[in-house]
């Protein structure tokens, strides 16, 4: 091993885990002892993960409060340390933290919330999409319907949640006025999560709906998808829900296998 | 291929410009005011044609533009990373920068990534490496990139020389440019009880292409036994302090004009304010009585 590779690691080492010694050994102490000096980094490190977190999870921050969340965003570094030079890829696995995040486990709908405020993130930097070209799926014959597939937007991410996640996400917006009260025994939420412009919108969808474009999003044919939905909705007008959703480019594509 | 042959079709003017953050998209679109360029953040792009492109994509229509990397850790033992490659070549060709710059640091070990501009030990191995490493990635991204000076909170005990010749022997071996952060040298000189002077007179001026201006934050500490002192932080927060507006026009005498960026990265102030420095920038540039070399 090179003696770069060395102090690198060492110097990491320090840094995700203060109780480690000897990166303070490489450094010249002038004044200010090495351990002191690496502790500037690391508070530097842990400051930047930090705060790049709470700038994804405003919400969670706001749920847990700052102090809390600057405890948990420190187990999580430590947990999930950092893989990419991008650092809008750190909170990735944030959600699946706070699942197992015992000092959390008083607030169940957390993960939830932070699964919200992830998919929220991926929308806003995903790619645009062309939309549906909609005289090529005039073109398909009747009898093929049913073994058509389509494609999720890039710009859109599903979610279901056991609580009412989208009035939990509005009561905590900095502007919102009213009675921040929220009846957790409220039924769950399935949201539709997608661009328009520069904006991010969060529709609910009805289960029907829901089931639709989920089964839709892993590859399932219409008649698949279509028979799995009918099951939670019987009535479910399906020509109109895809006509929705093709002319509100929820679905950008589709092929025929 | 020699580096500073590769071509660039949008050089960036030795004016003063400065570094555009999202919070500022609208307020520089609806004024465009009268500013040389603007530098972004290139990994704040590296999502595909989404907001911030939209905003940048105006910006550059009316702006030369430069792309300032904070992510590439480039004195890493780890292997270059080349998915952060691609996505900076694709940001390059879509927006064709006047100028590329990473920083003269490592951030990742073993995978792990830091997230932060680390320094090197100014070895001879280090010093291999950073220069292999540039010239492979000039050589990818079929330009040439500039690379900058840290500010620094510590030396290492290994260091063999100092971090100005480490500097222009990479900029010098691999072919790449030098962007020189005025207040880094600033910042690590007062840190380190070395000679900011003597760092820039040592610094070929033809090798430097851009300048870097910010402000930075003063730490006080007790030492256990050695009294006190005080360290300066690079955080980007405040104005560019006086002593560092004297060393920056100091510099524009001796090596002439260059492009220069006034950097504010957290706690943003008005826009107002961030042209007010550029404003500073512009007349000492236009004061200044070297041509650019």
């Amino acid at each position: 091993m090179s003696s770069l590779r060395n102090l690198q690691e060492r110097f990491a080492e320090a840094m995700l885990d203060p109780r480690t010694t000897g990166a303070e050994l490489d450094i010249r102490a002038n004044g200010l002892d090495g351990a002191r000096r690496l502790g500037i980094y690391r508070n530097n490190i842990v400051n930047s993960f930090t705060e790049a977190l709470r700038a994804c999870y405003p919400v969670v921050d706001r749920l847990v409060g700052g102090r809390f969340f600057n405890y948990a965003a420190r187990a999580y570094l430590r947990a999930y340390p950092s893989r990419s030079g991008d650092l809008r890829e750190y909170g990735s696995h944030f959600a699946h933290f706070l699942q197992g995040f015992a000092p959390a486990k008083g607030l169940a709908y957390l993960p939830d919330m932070a699964r919200l405020e992830w998919a929220r993130q991926l929308v806003y930097h995903a790619p645009d999409a062309k939309p549906l070209d909609l005289s090529a799926l005039a073109a398909i014959a009747l009898e093929h319907h049913a073994q058509l597939r389509f494609k999720l937007s890039p710009f859109a991410q599903l979610l279901s949640s056991h609580y009412p996640l989208l009035k939990i996400w509005e009561v905590n917006q900095a502007d919102f006025e009213d009675d921040q009260a929220v009846d957790l025994a409220m039924v769950g939420t399935r949201l539709l999560i997608i661009r328009r412009g520069l904006s991010i919108e969060m529709q609910a969808l009805g289960s029907g709906e829901y089931a639709l474009l989920r089964n839709l999003a892993e590859g399932k044919t219409l008649g698949e998808a279509y028979e799995q939905t009918a099951e939670f909705e019987p009535a479910f007008d399906l020509a109109e829900a895809l006509k929705r959703h093709v002319l509100g480019q929820s679905l950008v594509g589709f092929y025929l296998q | 291929m020699k580096a500073s042959s590769y071509p660039n079709r949008n050089p960036i003017p030795a004016r003063a410009g400065i570094g555009l953050r999202h919070p500022h998209y609208e307020a520089v679109l609806e004024r465009l005011p009268e500013v040389g360029w603007f530098e972004v953040h290139s990994e704040n792009y590296f999502g595909e044609s989404c907001p911030p492109h939209h905003y940048l994509e105006q910006v550059r229509n009316r702006y030369p533009l430069s792309l300032h990397g904070v992510g590439l850790s480039l004195g890493s033992t780890d292997e270059l990373n080349v998915r952060h490659l691609e996505k900076l070549k694709a940001l390059i060709e879509r927006f064709e920068p006047g100028l590329i710059s990473e920083h003269l640091c490592w951030s990742s070990a073993g995978g792990r990534y830091l997230n932060d501009l680390l320094p090197l030990p100014y070895t001879e191995e280090a010093l291999t490496l950073v220069v292999a490493r540039t010239a492979e990635v000039q050589e990818y991204l079929g330009r040439q990139i500039l690379i900058e000076n840290l500010s620094s909170y510590l030396e290492y005990t290994e260091s063999t020389m100092p971090e100005w010749e480490f500097l222009v022997e990479v900029a010098r071996r691999s072919g790449c440019g030098i962007l020189l952060d005025v207040n880094n040298i600033y910042v690590s000189a007062k840190n380190h009880g070395l000679d900011a002077y003597a760092y820039i007179a040592r610094t070929p001026g033809d090798l430097v292409q851009e300048i870097h201006l910010a402000g930075f934050s003063v730490n006080c500490f007790v030492s256990h036994g050695n009294g006190s002192g005080a360290i300066l932080i690079d955080t980007h927060s405040t104005p560019v302090a006086e002593e560092v507006w004297r060393l920056y026009g100091w510099t524009v005498d001796r090596i002439g004009r260059k492009p220069t960026l006034i950097e504010w990265d957290s706690e943003l102030p008005p826009l107002d304010l961030l042209l007010n420095e550029a404003c500073r920038a512009e007349r000492i540039l236009e004061a200044s009585y070297v041509l650019a070399a």
